[in-house]
Order: C-alpha cells, then structure tokens, then sequence
C-alpha cells in the first residue's frame, strides 16, 4: 500500500462528491437542494462498496451503502451499459423513505466498468396524499407518494421518455421536480467525468487497488477506535410520542455489545411497527448507528464502506426500527433516525463519556406545505427543515439551533422563503430558556412565526419532543419541548393543532388548511445538559442572562443563580 | 426477496429473522418453536439464539468476508 497515493486519492474523490454536490446546488429548482442542501453525493467501487462521500447529510451517507448494495442485485452488471442513469427511490429495496432519490450512473473507461457516481437527494414534491410528502397521517407506503424501483432513467446517454412522463405524471410541482432530478444526473455526470479523469491520471490498476487499500485503512482505523472502549453490553432508550395515528408513545432501545474490535448494535425489545409513519427502514437504522458511532469515534477515519465492516445492526422486521411492507414510513428518516443515533450515543457515553453529548432536539421539524401561487400562477411545494437544540458535551455547551444530527442541512433564508412562498415571516427566534440546565447546557430551540400573506396553504407535519424531552446525561437537565400552535385572522388566541383541527397529534398531522390572516407558530426543543448545573461556571450563566438565552427566574431556577442588574 | 416470474413486480419481502435484512437467495430455514424462520447467516442463528436465551453478555465475532 502507497499511502501518500492513498491519502492524495482520497482527498481527490472526496473533492469530486464535494463538487457533485455544488453542482447540484447550484443547479437545482427546489429551495430543499439549493438552500436546504438535503443531499449526499458519493462514490462507489464496480462492487457497490462506497469509496467516498461528501459531508452534506449524514442520514444518506450512512444509509448508502445498503441502497447501492440492494440495487446491484436487483440490476445485473452486465446489463449495464455505459451512458446508463438508474433512479432509485424504494423504501422496501435498501432505500429510507420516498422521498430520498437515488441517481447512479456507472463509470465506465475503455469498455470496462470501474466505479459508480452517485447522487441521493431528498425530493420536496413526490405526490401521495399531502403536498410536500411528509403526511404526519400516513398508514401505508402508497400515502406517502411514488414508489420508484431501481429502473433506468436514462440508457447509453438517452432519455428514456416513458420513465419520466410516469414520473413527472404523479407530482404537484412537474417543472420544480424536472428541474430537480436533471441537477441531480448532473452531479452523477460530473462525477463520472471527474472519476474518468482520475483513472487516467493514476492509472487503472493503482486507482482500483488504492479504492481497495483506502477501506482496508478505514476499516482498521474503525476497529482501533472500537477497541479502546471497554467490552460490555451498554443499553439506552427513548422514546418518540406519538406516531400521527394513535395517541402513545413508541419505546426505540438499543444494546450495544462491545466485543474486542467490533459492535453489534441490537435494536431487539423497541416498539412493534406503528400504524403511522414514524418506523424506520433497516436502512435507516443501519445509517442512524453509523451516525451515532462516527460522532463517537475519530472523525478523521475515511467515511467508506470499509470503516462500517466491524459494525453489525440487527434491527427486528415488524418492528418500528426496520418496517414491513407496507407500512408508512416518511417520518422514521427525520424523526427515528435521529433518535436512533441518540441512543447509540447514549449507550456508549457509558463506555465513553467524554465523547458523548445529551440529546438533541431529535426532529426534523418538517413543516411541509403547499398551494397555488396567487401571483406566480403556479403550484408550489415546499419542504422546511426546522432547527433545534443540539446536546450539552463534557467540555462545550449544545450548539444552538442546528439542524438535528442526521440532517447537516441549512434553513431557508427569510428573503428567500418570502420571495418563493406567500408567507411572511414574522418571528424567527432562539428560545430563552429552552436549553438544558447542565454543567454545559444544551443548545437554545428555535421558533419562527408565520403569517399567510394571500390564498389558502395546505400544510403538514411531522414532528416530536411537543411532550417528551430531550434527555441530559449526568446530571443534566431536559431540553424545553416544541409546539405548532395556530392563531385564525381575528383572534389573539394561540391554539395547538390538536384543538384547532380536532387531530390526534399536534406534531404529526396531515392536510390542515391555513387561511389568509392565520398565523403559524413553529417552535422545535432544545437539548439536554451535560453535567450537574451546580457546576456551571458562574460567568458562563451570567453571559447566557445577557444575551437573553437564560432569563432571570431561569438562572435561579436552574442555576441557584442570583443574576445583577447592570 | 421474492419477485413475480416476469421480474415486474415483489411477491414476497423475505428478511432475515434476526438482522432485519432482505434475504435476495434461499437464505437458512432453522425450526424454533415449532415454526420454520428464515436467516441470512449462520451468524445470525447463533446470536438470536444466545439473546432469546437470555445470555446477558454475548460476545460472538463478526464473519470477515
């Protein structure tokens, strides 16, 4: 092995995953790519064995290995041609939920097949039964909008015309979606002219057996962080509220066997499979243990397959961690995923508690919505990612609101989402007071208050943490909750979905309709604290009083602290 | 996983009992209390049994490929 070719290769095609996604931002229609940045774009070997990865959301890239691997052996090799685009979307076949695209595109030198380029996207408009696919009301797969088997979108450089009429066919925004799948088979395009030029440079025989050194370095460096934490079994639960349908909590436990240099994450004793759309897929679960153990381990180590060897996830089928068909699944990306990676990480701040942190706010907020555009004659969809507090950590406090851990995402600029949709925003704010009290206090919530400027909006969401709080880990304090509340035109009273709408949850929900005048208050929790708050530093609670993220009746409560009037 | 004989459809989702993936071949059919369940792995057999028995501390290595 040559590792300085290694480690210039490496940085090289994660140069390419990282320009794929540019170009993909830059490109693309819908403000969930070119704002929002809610894409991954990777590499993988002529195997289907992911070789590089940007870091745009974690949620993909730990859940692409299992999708490439299930659509390789769907897909013969030797029917693949050069030229080829497969699109892929199946929640059922290695995927994580409906809306999560896949794109990959084969690359090809010399008649020989090398490696994939590959784009996975979440598309905002996907048909189903709400506009914008998060249908909080959901109770099987084919609510929650079109269901794509790996097929080819395009064969040897030409459209396949019938695919994307069927497509563009089952969606409320066909010019946005249009424009959305052509930026993501432009960033598989780049990537495969980019792969091609490096096989060029270093040659066919280096660049293959470097892909394969490169995991085989991983894979050790994953092992070596691994083996430094004490065998044992750690075991951890949450629990997410509500599932949109019935009004009960679902239990997500993990154990977490530590055996030398490997791990076993067994998810065995979490709640069966719900009615609504909050289960997982395995795919989900597999990339929510990821998640939670690179934010444990070394966050130098290649993000590659090989770095994911020594990790086993079992995951129960009938259960919320790993759904069976068809049951609904949209909201386990967003709202299970992260919770997943919370217990991971909570499980091992038993082995590890320097590396840990308390939890997150754990949602993606999802506010989704739609209607015809009063003056751009035309529908519209839009998928809003929330932010949240993130948890205290033994020696910093929670950021604050962030988009939650599987996210990595961005908000929608106000100027942006005032120009593209006809509300207007009113209120965008940290939460005083929402932050877990702690040693290193968790991360502020966020809330933002939206008023319809003209016509009707049809709006969902998927949501948690309205009810149940974000964890602290020893000795910390629980991160404030979330809430949607709506105020009709006229009134000055703040009422929650549930009573405004007469639904089963307040967090997941389906259709309600916002009129002109209404107002729409989205608030998302803070994070838990890490460490007792009895041992905050005095000046780190008066600085948090100033900037207002404490108030005064906060810091005695929480502190035992008297702040002084300047 | 099962697909109808002209490939255009899934007749049947086939997962491992224990680990939860899809199980694209014949997979392992092992009896446990009186029924047949279906397996990806001799790994997965050995580990469902020593947690439904109740093992506290499993420690069983991973198949290298």
């Amino acid at each position: 092995m040559d590792v300085v070719t290694m480690n210039i290769l490496d940085s090289t095609l994660v140069s390419v995953c990282r320009e794929m996604g540019i170009s993909l931002m830059k490109t693309s229609y819908s403000t969930i790519f070119n704002e929002g940045l809610d894409f991954t774009c990777a590499l993988a070997d002529a195997n289907g064995d992911m070789i590089a990865v940007a870091e745009f959301c974690p949620a993909q890239i730990g859940g692409m290995p299992l999708v490439i691997k299930t659509c390789v052996k769907e897909i013969p090799f030797d029917t693949i041609e050069e030229g080829d685009v497969i699109l892929h979307n199946d929640p059922y076949r290695g995927g994580l939920h409906v809306p999560e695209h896949t794109f990959f595109k084969p690359i090809f030198l010399d008649g020989r097949l090398f490696a994939f380029a590959v784009c996975i996207g979440h598309v905002a408009e996907i048909g189903g039964m709400v506009p914008g696919g998060f249908a909080g009301e959901a109770t099987e797969i084919f609510h929650e909008g079109l269901r794509v088997p790996p097929i080819k979108i395009k064969k040897r450089g030409k459209d396949v015309d019938e695919v994307w009429k069927l497509l563009l066919a089952n969606v409320r925004t066909p010019r946005h979606n249009y424009g959305d799948l052509r930026a993501m088979i432009g960033a598989v395009d780049l990537g495969e002219q980019r792969v091609q030029e490096v096989i060029r440079k270093y040659g066919e025989a280096v660049f293959s057996q470097t892909c394969a050194d490169l995991m085989d370095y991983s894979e050790r460096r994953m092992r070596a962080e691994i083996a430094a934490l004490p065998d044992g079994k750690y075991s951890f639960s949450d629990t997410v509220e509500n599932d949109g349908i019935e009004n009960k909590p679902y239990l997500l436990h993990v154990s977490m066997h530590v055996q030398g240099d490997e791990i076993v994450a067994d998810f065995s004793g979490s709640a069966r499979q719900a009615r609504g759309p909050i289960n997982a897929t395995l795919g989900v679960t597999t990339g929510a243990t990821y998640n939670g153990l690179l934010h444990m381990t070394d966050s130098t180590i290649p993000k590659n397959s090989g770095c994911f060897r020594p990790i086993k996830v079992v995951a129960p089928p009938g259960s919320v961690v790993n759904v069976d068909y068809p049951g609904p699944l949209v909201a386990g990306n967003t709202e299970t995923h992260p919770r997943l990676a919370g217990i991971v990480i909570g499980a091992l701040s038993q082995a590890a508690p320097l590396r840990a942190m308390a939890a997150e706010s754990a949602t993606g907020g999802n506010f989704v919505f739609g209607g015809h555009h009063p003056v751009q004659d035309e529908y519209y969809a839009c998928y809003d990612l929330m932010s949240g507090g993130w948890g205290g950590r033994a020696d910093a406090d929670g950021n604050d609101t962030v988009i939650c851990i599987n996210g990595n995402c961005r908000f929608n600029p106000t100027e942006v989402f005032e120009t593209r949709f006809p509300f207007r925003v009113e209120e965008f704010a940290m939460v005083a007071d929402s932050a877990g009290p702690g040693k290193f206090r968790g991360g502020l919530g966020f809330q933002r208050v939206l008023a319809v400027v003209d016509a009707d909006i049809t709006v969902s969401q998927c949501t948690d943490r309205h009810h149940i709080h974000s964890w602290g880990l020893f000795g910390g304090g629980e991160g404030g909750n979330g809430a949607t509340l709506v105020r009709r035109a006229g009134s000055e009273e703040w009422l929650t979905v549930q009573q405004a709408y007469n639904k089963v949850s307040s967090s997941k929900y389906s259709n309600i309709i916002l009129h002109a005048g209404d107002r729409a208050l989205v608030r998302v929790s803070g994070g838990g604290g890490y460490g007792d708050p009895g041992e905050r530093d005095a000046s780190r609670i008066a600085e948090d009083v100033r900037e207002g993220f404490v108030t005064p009746e906060g810091a005695r409560r929480d502190y035992g602290f008297e702040p002084t009037t300047p | 996983m099962r697909m109808s004989s002209n490939g255009y459809y899934v007749e049947r989702y086939l997962k491992c009992a224990n680990c939860g993936l899809l199980i694209h071949d014949a997979g392992l059919t092992v009896e446990r209390g009186g029924k047949p369940l279906l397996f990806c792995s001799e790994w997965c057999i050995e580990w469902s049994a020593l947690r439904d028995s109740g093992a506290e501390n499993i420690r069983l290595p991973l198949p290298r490929a």
